[in-house]
Parts: structure tokens; sequence; C-alpha cells
């Protein structure tokens, strides 16, 4: 994807030589202002080699952006799947605003991706490894999948190299690193109970690097390619929240922005998949519905170019940008179920050792009894 | 502090271990008491035990309690009474007819039941919430209820009221995010279930056991040796 297009040279020089006129192209930066929701610019902007008269609250972030394109240029960057199943690859070839084919035409030129790759095997590990060279601490790396730490991290290898290995080697060089995808940001899948490969996020093993955390399963494309556009305009990274996710994309939980959240304050219950009640849009919660707790865009941004996500489809949310979604009791289970269903055994050994105890505390009782010489007529019958 | 792994620790392990607490004390209390003795019954009772256990439930649970001029309860200490009424109706209501805890009830018995409408749980516990208020002021103005009154009593209401506050929050999102106040809620709820079978809150077991054995005695008509 590299050939002819030289990073050096500016997005807006790339656009032109593209047959892109001034006018559309300022179009375009406007377009994108207002596709990525830029309410005024966050100062400040030095960072990114803008002037701050740019910058402020009531700011339009058009010119900032058309004077970012026409100063820089296109961001290289290479992109690493580990432990995954290439679905974050899937959903960014459907994001919509903007495309990832506006993106790659235009802002960022990925340098190495496998899936998305035409090139196989020791050609394309010697194209990343000279774009790593040639642009050391100037690209983005976007990683997709778990990284395995067990027995040396031999359960993911690549080239014969180890997931820790690429992925160490690769965030050396980084100016920063996209994790995409529940896996890569905190172990997803690989790293449910029983864990047998040590699976970890990327932000677990990389500390000393700015990690930006998109979880989902998938990660809403619109929000990969919005820090991708962010960090090319701005040449920051958005506000982080604990769990180092964009603000802006995980502030609120899916809950919070539901549209059947009314028909959960009315108490309002779907009672089984496509009943009355889930057709007529009342709340998922007693069908398992992990939307309280999970901290995401879908109920916002939607999918497809806004037609609709799982809760509005009939489905519960998983929970699937939250740590340990997996292990978070089941899918259907509600919310306010426990986390493991204690089984009848244990409950029973619990009650024996309680009884065992109380026995115990009255055959003490009674020897105490005996041995003061107090016990009453009857006692002993008991 | 990262409420998720709290949340997922309230939920998870610390559940267990409180759920097993809880068993295991209360049978512990029980198998105590039940084994410290009881005396022969030397004398064949002519009157029916099994009717004085049925009217002793009749009367104390189910008639005394709402005619308020009988036994002078209502006399005695009105707030007593209805805050106490009003308390036990919601926190039962809740605990069974609440949709959340119906689930955490399916999930552990493999059935479930029908919900009542949130509106109407809500009143319910914000009734019951306001009733323990009340019943903690009357224990502190009251001098007869605060002479009764020790550290023990102070935590029992404690322990009661923080997983009813913090339930009522969570249903509502109020002032903390919701996977904070719900930890808050799951941590109360595993500690209380800790501290019953060592407190009075036993009471719910307990008081079946001894209105049974009081019942029985009032039912027996013979010479009592």
């Amino acid at each position: 994807m590299t050939k002819g297009s030289e990073p050096q040279e500016t997005i807006y020089e790339h656009l032109r030589s593209k047959g892109v006129s001034r006018r559309d192209f300022v179009k375009y930066c406007g377009a994108l202002a207002g596709t990525m929701a830029f309410c005024g610019v966050p100062a400040p902007v030095e960072a990114s080699g803008l002037p701050a008269s740019l910058a402020g609250p009531q700011a339009d972030a058009t010119p900032l952006i058309v004077r970012a394109f026409e100063t820089k240029p296109r961001v290289p960057v290479i992109w690493l799947e580990f432990q995954d199943c290439a679905g974050c690859t899937e959903a960014l070839t459907r994001s919509q605003s903007p495309t990832l084919g506006d993106l790659v035409l235009n802002e960022i030129s990925i340098d190495y991706h496998e899936t998305l790759f035409a090139a196989a095997g020791f050609q394309a590990e010697e194209n990343r490894d000279a774009m790593m060279q040639k642009y050391h601490g100037q690209y983005v790396l976007v990683v997709e999948g778990s990284i395995p730490v067990a027995d040396g991290g031999i359960h993911c290898t690549i080239g014969g190299r180890t997931a820790l290995d690429l992925l160490e080697e690769a965030a050396e060089g980084a100016a920063a690193i996209i994790s995409t995808g529940n896996c890569s940001s905190f172990g997803g899948l690989p790293k449910a109970d029983p864990n047998p490969t040590e699976a970890k996020g990327v932000w677990e093993i990389i500390t000393d690097k700015p990690v930006v955390n998109i979880p989902g399963c998938p990660a809403i494309p619109e929000v990969t390619t919005a820090v991708l556009l962010q960090f090319i305009v701005f040449g920051t990274l958005p506000e982080l929240d604990d769990l180092n996710r964009p603000k802006t994309f995980y502030g609120q939980t899916i809950h919070d922005r539901c549209l059947r959240r009314p028909f959960y304050e009315a108490g309002k219950f779907a009672k089984s998949f496509d009943d009355e009640g889930a057709r007529k849009g009342w709340c998922l919660y007693k069908l398992g519905c992990k939307g309280p707790t999970t901290y995401n865009a879908c109920a916002t941004i939607k999918w497809d170019a806004g037609l609709s996500f799982p809760i509005q489809s009939g489905h519960p949310c998983l929970g699937c940008s939250q740590p340990n979604f997996w292990d978070g009791g089941g899918f259907y289970q509600g919310q306010s179920a426990p986390l493991n269903r204690p089984g009848a055994a244990a409950v029973g050994v619990a009650a024996a050792a309680g009884a065992v105890v109380g026995a115990g505390a009255a055959t003490a009782n009674r020897m105490k009894k005996r041995r003061a010489g107090s016990a009453e007529p009857g006692d002993e019958d008991a | 502090m990262d409420w998720n792994a709290t949340l997922e620790f309230a939920r998870g392990p610390f559940f267990t271990a409180a759920l097993f607490v809880f068993v295991g004390g209360l049978t512990y209390r029980l198998v105590r008491v039940l084994t410290l003795g009881w005396s022969r019954d030397r004398v064949p009772s002519a009157g029916s035990k099994a009717g004085g256990v049925a009217k002793s439930y009749g009367k104390g649970l189910i008639i005394w309690p709402f005619v308020p001029w009988v036994k002078q309860t209502f006399a005695g200490n009105a707030v007593t009474l209805i805050a106490g009424g009003i308390f036990h109706l919601g926190l039962f209501a809740i605990i069974i007819f609440g949709a959340p805890h119906m689930l955490a009830w399916k999930s552990m018995l493999g059935f479930g039941w029908p919900t009542l409408p949130l509106p109407i749980i809500d009143w319910l516990a914000a009734a019951a919430i306001a009733a323990m208020v009340a019943l903690a002021i009357n224990r502190v103005a009251n001098p007869l209820l605060r002479k009764l009154s020790g550290p023990a009593e102070a935590l029992n209401w404690l322990f009661v009221f923080l997983p009813m506050l913090t339930g009522y929050m969570t249903t509502h999102h109020l002032l903390f995010r919701y996977e904070v106040i719900y930890s808050l809620h799951v941590l109360a709820v595993d500690v209380m279930l800790i501290w019953i079978p060592f407190s009075r809150i036993s009471h719910f077991v307990f008081y079946f056991f001894s209105r049974t054995i009081h019942g029985a005695q009032f039912g027996k008509r013979a010479v009592t040796p």
C-alpha cells in the first residue's frame, strides 16, 4: 500500500497529486470536522505544530484540519495481529465516517497489515522491518489480538518469532500505540478462564509508551478512525479514562444512552427473545443485558452507518468493552446474579461444617455443666 | 480504584464466601440451640399442641399487629409497630419481587417468578428506608429503647440500612457511577450475610422456631411438673 506514496509528502500534496482540487480539499476537511463532531478545538494545539490562534472552545475546526493536512505527511501505520479473529479489521473495513478507503487513500499509510496486505511471507516481514526503521519514532502501531506470555510466549508465533517479541520490537519505535478490540486491550476471549496462554493486553506489557485502548468485540470502527484522525490533526491522543479508553466514546454507559432505557425506568422488561415486549422495545435487563456497567458508544454511533446496534436489534449487551467480560457471569444471566452459582454440595459442606461446630459447642457446654455438677434433672435425657 | 475488579470480587469470591458463612453460621447457631437440651414431656397434653402453634402464628403474625388496641402494641410505641411493619413489608417485597433480586434468586435456584413493576418496588423501598430512619430516631429518642440498645443494635441497623440505601441509589443511578454504587451495594449485602448469623437479625430464622415452641406450650393442656 505504500508503493508510490512517500509519507514525507504532505496529505494535501498527496491529494493534489490525485487530482483533488483546493475547493474539494477544504470541503473534505469541513466534512471531516463535522463527522468527527469537533466542537471547538481543544487547546493546546502547539503539540501538533499548529498555531495557537486556531485553538479555543469556539474555534472552527476546519481551518485546523486544513492546516494540519497541508503541513503533515500521511501517518505511517503498522498493524499487528496476534491472538485475534481479525474481526476488528473486518469492522474497520465497514467504517463509514471516514471510510477505511478514505483513511488509507488520504490520511494514513498502512505499511503492514497481515489481513489487508497482498504481500505475504518474508516479503511482508521485510517491508515491515524497513518501515519500522525508516519511520522510527513516527509511526502509529495498531495492535489487534492479545499477547500470550506463558512459556516464553510460544503460543503465538509469526514467522518464527513470538507475539511478545514482535510487539516489543514494534512498540519501541512507535509514536503511539492503539489497541483495537477487547483482546489487545484487556486480553479478551484468549484471557478467559483458565487463560492457558496467559494472554495479556498491550498496556499490561508496554508501559513506557502511550497506549489507547479501544475495546469492543469488535471495536467500533469509527472510534478507531477518530483516534487516528485526532493523532493526525492534533498530533495528540484523546483524553483517556482510567482504563485508557477515549473519554469521548467511553464516557457513558450503554444503559445511559439506550433507546430502551425508559422501559427500564418503567419496569417493563422483555421476558424472552423476540417476545411481544422485546418487539415493543422493552428493556432487555432480564435477558442478561450488561448495559448498565458497559462503557461504549454503541447506542450513539451504532453500527453499519448508524443502522442499528445489538440492543436495538433485540439482543442484550454482552459488555464486550469491559475487562474480563467473558468471565463476567453468563451472557444471558441477569447482571444482578452472583458470578458463580454456588453448588448444592458446597452449600451442604458449609451447613455440615456449621452443624459440626454447633454440636462441638453443645458437647463442650454439657461437659462444662457436668463438671460444675449443676446438671438439672431431665437434662441427661436430652 | 478499579471498580470493575471490585464488582467482580463482590459478586464472585466474596459473595460465595459470605454465603458459606451465612449458611454455616446459621446452622451452627441452630444446632447449638437445639442441642441445649429438652425437658422430658412427662404428662400427656389434653389440648392440641399443633392448634396452639397455629393460633400462635395466626395471632402473633396476622392479627395482633393489625389490631392497634390489643396488648397496647400501638399505644405502647406506635413508631415501632408502624415503621417496623412498613420496613418488614418493604424489605421482603423488594428482596423477593424486585426484578434484579429475582434474577439473583433465579441464578441460584434455577427458577424464577413474576416481579412487581419498578414504581411499586420503588415506593416500597422508599417507605422502608424512611421507616428505618424513623426506627433509628425512635431508638435514640425513646428512653426505654435507648437503655436496651448497645453497639450491636447500631451495627444491626447499619448493616441492613446500607444495602437498602445503596440498592435504592443503584436503581436510580444516584451520585456515583453505576459500577461504583452497584459494587457498594453488593459489598454491603455480602457483609450483611456474614453478620446475620451472629446477630439478632438471625431472628428471621429463629423467630419461627421460638414461636413454634411457644405455640406448642400454649396449646398444651396438662399439669406442668
